[in-house]
């Protein structure tokens, strides 16, 4: 055999298989203990440097992402693509040979019983089809009767499912369009570099009569400034309620604090606009100069160790912890409670009205219906490997009745024993 | 409601204690009578668990698939319907004496989980949850028959030293094949489970795939179980190395269910 044949005999072989799904759980639980995403820093912390710099260099830190996880998968597809190369063809005759009567009574016998007076009944009473008659190359007439022949399919069907569904995964991941767009109502955002625009026209939050949450709706509007039509689409978005606009699927995906700010200057109003907490302005007239809010507590109380907490989510007592940056240096960080004012120069800030914002992700995904198809023919390949399994029953002609064989290649004893059962309460 | 429904689960644990004590007297008394009882018990005991949860049903107004308690309560039901389906399909007693304890310990679990009924998160409210939660039972009771099949199978030459369990337990071949149709059920109801969550967590999160450690830890134990079809069908392997896969199987579904919630949070942590 050649080198070329040995290598593509191991890619598709199920020792390879079997090597690999043992490597990838292997991986899968290693990285499901490290949590993923963190720095240098913070796996140094938790563990040690030592620890810290493995972790780092055997990219465990992103593990899914790494590149060994995406080589096992790629090594896996590739055995996925060979198995079934190699066994189209193989399945092709196999299932030719199974619509074969002539070739499937010269072939293995899981059972059989001598002198049936009645092949028929006991052909109905495993659940067969209906025999029918069949000549032999001898002259013989023989009742065959076979059922489940897909199922030589199942694991076939199986395995391309799963090269789809991981083709859909991969490519999707690849190339997917994500972005998130955050506001109060009455703001317009711009989704990412796109050139769609979204307005929050209402943001509520749905609470149960004993307080609990019951659930998050946005109302949106979606319009594509470079189309001529400026009307757009309109969508409410709840959590598990995604709207679709524009190509686009629209989710509910958080929530969380924002307030108006204030900037004046020598008395006069200079700049107001809604902040959400993590976000920051730059001061119209002098950009050099940045407020940004760190949080926002509905509820102010003082916590552990002084920290600023919130007793409730009802805006009670509101208070807003915030950051000035000058010339990216910080040059002051406080909370104001209300009515309270920075004064940076001839510059006041405040803040006021507390409010929820709305975060939502709008998402491209091209190839998920790939892997919703890979998905459906894996389960599709399960229940025919599993439940279409092949059994076949013929009958021969004897001076004393009739001669029956059974054949089943998955079902082995336990079809042998549902077959001795029939044929003898037929006795 | 509650009330009603606490009464019930005391029951239910004390059924599925008297079916486990039925069994275990079947094997020790060698009497083929204590194994029909202890199947009617158990039945019983299922009877009275499916009331326990349209109780809970009717009580939460929702499906009650959502808390520890209510999945480890579920988790047993299943256990204990797949086990009932296989004793009585394959008229395999002992296999009610090795699993009665397995569902006695997963009702256990559950008794000792808060039975407070709590509102639904946003994310939980979803036509998905009843797929999702109800195919992941039927899977995990498969795999847990499949776990008490292959105990039984590496087990066998050992206990079968005298005559009446050699009787009672079928062959190996056989044990091979009744392990084979469970893990079959348990994996094809696991990749409705799987492909369900994706769909619903596509609708709730925004993503079908975030290798959150349950999702992660739920195809972990998809491939266990996938090498343990593989080493089935490959010469050599199967039987006792194939067994042994299936056990590890089981570990891995109960260290889905418990231990990640326990020692990995992520999206899944209501559950």
């Amino acid at each position: 055999m050649s080198t070329g044949k040995k290598i593509l005999k191991f890619l598709s072989s199920m020792q390879f298989a079997v090597i690999l799904l043992t490597v990838l759980a292997a991986a899968c639980c290693a990285a499901s203990f490290i949590s993923q995403g963190q720095t240098y820093e913070w796996y140094a912390g938790v563990y040690s440097e030592r620890t810290a710099a493995i972790i780092m260099a055997l990219h465990l830190d992103d593990a899914f992402h790494s590149w060994w996880f995406v080589m096992i998968t790629l090594f896996l597809c590739l055995n996925l693509f060979f198995c079934n190369v190699v066994r189209l063809p193989q399945l092709v005759g196999r299932t030719k040979k199974a619509n074969d009567p002539l070739h499937v009574i010269k072939g293995p016998v899981t059972c059989s019983k001598e002198n049936v007076r009645d092949p028929e009944l006991l052909i109905q009473k495993m659940h067969m089809p209906k025999a029918r008659t069949v000549q032999t190359e001898d002259g013989k007439t023989i009742l065959f009767s076979q059922k489940n022949t897909a199922g030589i399919w199942g694991a076939w069907v199986c395995h391309l499912g799963i090269l789809l569904l991981i083709a859909g995964f991969g490519l999707g991941q690849m190339l997917k369009q994500e972005y998130t767009v955050y506001g109060v109502p009455g703001q317009t955002k711009q989704v990412g570099d796109t050139s769609y625009w979204i307005t929050i026209d209402n943001f509520e939050t749905r609470r149960n009569p004993n307080g609990t949450l019951d659930q998050y709706i946005t109302e949106l509007t979606m319009r594509d400034v470079s189309s001529t039509d400026g009307t757009g689409k309109s969508a409410s978005v709840t959590v598990n309620g995604p709207a679709s606009m524009y190509g686009y699927r629209v989710y509910q995906n958080s929530t969380g604090w924002a307030a108006d700010m204030t900037i004046t200057k020598s008395g006069e109003v200079l700049q107001e606009q809604p902040l959400c907490a993590g976000e920051f302005a730059l001061v119209k007239d002098k950009p050099e100069l940045v407020i940004y809010l760190n949080a926002v507590y509905p509820d102010l109380i003082a916590g552990a160790n002084g920290m600023p907490a919130t007793a409730s989510e009802e805006p009670n007592n509101p208070g807003y912890l915030y950051s000035v940056y000058y010339m990216n240096e910080i040059i002051g960080m406080n909370i104001l409670e209300k009515d309270d004012q920075i004064t940076i120069d001839d510059y006041t800030v405040s803040f006021h009205d507390p409010q929820n914002y709305t975060l939502v992700q709008v998402k491209k995904d091209s190839f998920a219906w790939l892997a919703f198809v890979g998905g459906m023919l894996t389960l599709i390949g399960l229940l025919l490997a599993f439940y279409l399994q092949r059994s076949v029953i013929w009958a021969e002609k004897t001076d004393k009745g009739y001669t029956v064989y059974g054949f089943s290649p998955k079902a082995g004893v336990l079809f042998k024993e549902q077959f001795d059962e029939a044929a003898a309460e037929k006795e | 409601m509650e009330s009603l429904e606490r009464v019930l689960f005391t029951a239910v644990l004390f059924t599925y204690f008297a079916a486990m004590v039925l069994y275990f007297a079947f094997i020790a008394m060698k009497k083929d009578n204590l194994s029909k009882g202890a199947l009617i018990v158990q039945a019983a005991g299922f009877l009275v668990h499916t009331c326990t949860i349209v109780v809970r049903g009717i009580a939460a107004g929702r499906l009650p698939l959502t808390n520890q308690y209510e999945f480890a309560s579920a988790f047993a039901w299943g256990l204990c319907l797949v086990s009932l389906i296989f004793i009585i399909r394959f008229r395999f007693p002992v296999l009610g004496a090795f699993a009665a304890p397995v569902i006695f310990l997963i009702i256990g679990y559950a008794a000792m989980q808060s039975k407070e009924i709590h509102e639904l998160m946003p994310a939980l409210k979803s036509t998905w949850l009843g797929f999702h939660v109800s195919s992941a039972i039927i899977s995990y009771g498969s795999f847990g028959v499949s776990f008490v099949l292959s105990i039984i199978f590496l087990m066998r030459d050992r206990i079968t030293a005298h005559g009446f369990l050699d009787e009672h337990i079928p062959s190996r071949q056989k044990l091979d094949l009744i392990s084979y149709r469970s893990v079959a059920l348990g994996l094809l109801f696991l990749t409705i489970t799987i492909i369900s969550g994706a769909i619903w967590a596509d609708r709730a999160w925004g993503s079908y795939w975030s290798w959150d450690p349950k999702e992660t830890w739920s195809l972990v134990t998809w491939i266990i179980y996938a090498v343990y079809l593989h080493l089935r069908i490959r010469r050599g392997w199967n039987g006792r190395a194939a067994a042994i896969f299936a056990v590890i199987g089981f570990i891995c579904v109960i260290f889905t269910y418990i231990g990640v919630n326990t020692f990995l949070p992520g999206m899944h942590s209501y559950a």
